[in-house]
């Protein structure tokens, strides 16, 4: 910033570059400086610590299974947003607006086939995300209530594809939607209201269109965008991901932030506040890289892995639609959407237990898990033997809630009897 | 206000430290308060008062549109009116398993869903369905025709005489 005058003549030949150093501080980094100040300046960069663990990049360790989740999350958003400009929940337009999604609309067809692919996609993409977290023992210390806010986005995952699953107004929808939620009728004493409140009517109708419409479009997805930001904030603050400690039983470092007070006489300065390990700025110095590139191209490659497929797929499978709703006439079988598909066989050999009691405890025992199990070891390894029990439970649990969900796909014909797909 | 420490330090510094506890504490119970009173109101709110889709009670004709020995389904009603002699009764088609629509078969009803059977009176011969279809409450409005009332469930074998 010289005194001296330029013309404006010259300030407008500069406008270009002088807009673009304005949006953009800092050129593209050649030296670790540029790179810290890259990832620290940026508005959409500054999510990311300066330096990463070299273990955070390792491709089998997460698998980017949890940036899938995310990208399969802002994939839905954005298709969704665009599906709504055709969309009417009312039970007389519902199912045509399928049908010129179909015929009128210019890649109506493909936005709704993203759309759905990358729903059942997240479903199975986040379950696997937590099994990777388990397997590793990434929900130990300090990361227990990351893993709860993970559950609770599990079960927000669930909660938006079963909104969705009614809106297309066909017979899929319909009897999924009223199996569904007499399923959730099966809770004790509470049942029938919840599903009452669900359906703002005894059965499946308009009403309960427009409020699975209202939960699927707004409510959930503002929730999920909260919790997803405090997971990823988080994770930042419990000291970036789980890795395999440097010396067994010394936990790690996290940021721990306490006020104690100095000296009620003195003004002080905020970092007076702050004590304990703050930024692990030369912690571990000799196995971390800057994010600014490594981390980043890893980011963008799940991006692209997780766009390809999803295109792929949804260029070559279209999304089903079947005849429009007919309430006389169910299938045959009736079928919940086959990530309850485990629940409604559970359901077929005790209502209660099947639909409410086993999957509650469930729940509730994966919410608790960080906290039953405190045991230190074993973090930031797949398998660890030293995980032996904890993960040959959990594994159990997986491949039972497996089987149950592919009994219930394949295996069950007309009246529920046990059929062989093939 | 406040910045200075020294105004802290003076001797009315138990009179302000006991304010701000007060207006904490009366924010907090304020908010909390707030808190509780708007879940409440938001789920009086969400819980319809009425409902827009078919009334649970409603009218179906005269008793003697179902002379003796009629089982027919009114099936947007979801119910099925039965006649024996001079017994009325409405038995409930709704599914107790998953909620489907049951049909009339032979022997009773039958599910297309998963397959519960149910005889002549709703209990359970077979299948998943965990308890037997309900009985409805049925009277005679002024008028001489019959009411059904889905809200009220009455025992299994309660016919209206007519
Ligand atoms: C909407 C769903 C979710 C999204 C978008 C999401 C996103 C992420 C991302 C991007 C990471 C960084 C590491 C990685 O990619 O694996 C992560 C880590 C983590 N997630 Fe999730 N996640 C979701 C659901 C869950 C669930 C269901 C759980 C477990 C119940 C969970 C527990 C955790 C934990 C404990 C970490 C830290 C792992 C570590 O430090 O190694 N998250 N999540
Ligand atoms: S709903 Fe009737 S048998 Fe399942």
């Amino acid at each position: 910033m010289s005194a001296k005058k330029q013309s404006v003549l010259a300030n407008v030949r500069e406008l270009p570059s002088n807009l673009w150093h304005s949006i953009f501080r800092n050129p593209l980094p050649h030296n670790d400086v540029e790179r810290s100040a890259t990832s620290f300046t940026n508005f959409f960069l500054h999510i990311h610590p300066v330096k990463v663990n070299k273990n955070t990049l390792r491709p089998i360790y997460t698998m980017g299974l949890g940036l899938m989740s995310f990208f399969l999350f802002v994939i839905l958003v954005v298709s969704g947003i665009l599906l709504m400009f055709y969309y009417v929940p009312s039970t007389e337009q519902a199912y045509d607006r399928m049908l010129d999604l179909r015929g009128s609309v210019a890649f109506g067809t493909f936005l709704r086939n993203m759309h759905r692919w990358a729903a059942h996609g997240m479903v199975a993409v986040v379950f696997f995300h937590m099994c990777r977290v388990f397997f590793t023992g990434a929900y130990k210390r300090p990361r227990e209530f990351n893993w709860v806010l993970g559950v609770v986005l599990l079960l927000i995952t669930l909660f938006l594809s079963f909104t969705g699953y009614l809106l297309p107004w066909d017979q899929l929808a319909f009897w999924a939607i009223t199996v569904g939620t007499a399923i959730a009728g099966y809770a004790p004493l509470i049942g029938k209201q919840i599903r009452f409140l669900l359906l703002g009517d005894a059965s499946v109708g308009q009403e309960a269109l427009l409020r699975f419409y209202v939960l699927h479009v707004a409510l959930l997805p503002a929730i999920a965008t909260l919790l997803i930001a405090i997971h990823f904030w988080r994770i930042r603050k419990d000291g970036g991901l789980s890795r395999p400690a440097r010396a067994e039983g010394k936990p790690e470092l996290s940021i721990s932030v306490q006020a104690v007070e100095l000296d009620p006489k003195r003004t002080y300065g905020l970092q007076g506040l702050v004590r304990g390990p703050l930024v692990k700025v030369g912690n571990v110095p000799e196995n971390s890289v800057y994010s600014w590139p490594n981390l980043l191209i890893a980011e963008l490659f799940a991006l692209v892995v997780t766009l390809a497929i999803i295109l792929i797929v949804s260029l070559l499978f279209n999304a089903p639609l079947e005849e429009p709703v007919n309430v006389m006439h169910p299938p045959n079988p009736a079928k919940a959407p086959w990530y309850f598909l485990g629940l409604q066989e559970m359901v077929s050999y005790s209502a209660f237990w099947g639909g409410v009691g086993v999957p509650g405890l469930f729940v509730l025992l994966l919410i608790l898990t960080p906290y039953l199990d405190r045991s230190p070891g074993g973090v930031g390894l797949w398998f660890s033997r030293k995980r032996l029990l904890a993960n040959t439970v959990f594994l159990t649990f997986v491949i039972v809630n497996i089987a149950f969900i592919v009994i219930g796909t394949f295996f069950r014909g007309p009246n529920w009897s046990f059929v062989t797909p093939w | 206000m406040g910045l200075n420490p020294r105004r802290d330090a003076g001797t009315d510094s138990d009179d302000r430290a006991s304010r701000r506890r007060l207006l904490g504490w009366l924010s907090g119970v304020g908010l909390f308060g707030s808190g509780i009173l708007s879940a409440f109101s938001n789920f009086v709110f969400i819980k319809p008062r009425a409902t827009y889709g078919a009334p649970q009670r409603f009218t179906a004709g005269k008793p003697s549109d179902y002379p003796d020995g009629t089982r027919v389904a009114l099936e947007p009603r979801r119910v099925c009116i039965v006649r024996d002699g001079n017994k009325l009764a409405a038995i409930s088609t709704t599914c107790t398993h998953l909620g489907c629509i049951v049909g009339l078969s032979e022997t009773g009803f039958a599910c297309p869903c998963h397959g519960s059977r149910y005889d002549q009176d709703g209990t359970v011969t077979g299948g998943p369905a965990p308890k037997p279809l309900a009985w409805y409450k049925v009277s005679l409005a002024p008028n001489g025709e019959l009411e059904i009332d889905k809200d009220v469930e009455v025992n299994p074998g309660t016919y209206l005489n007519v």
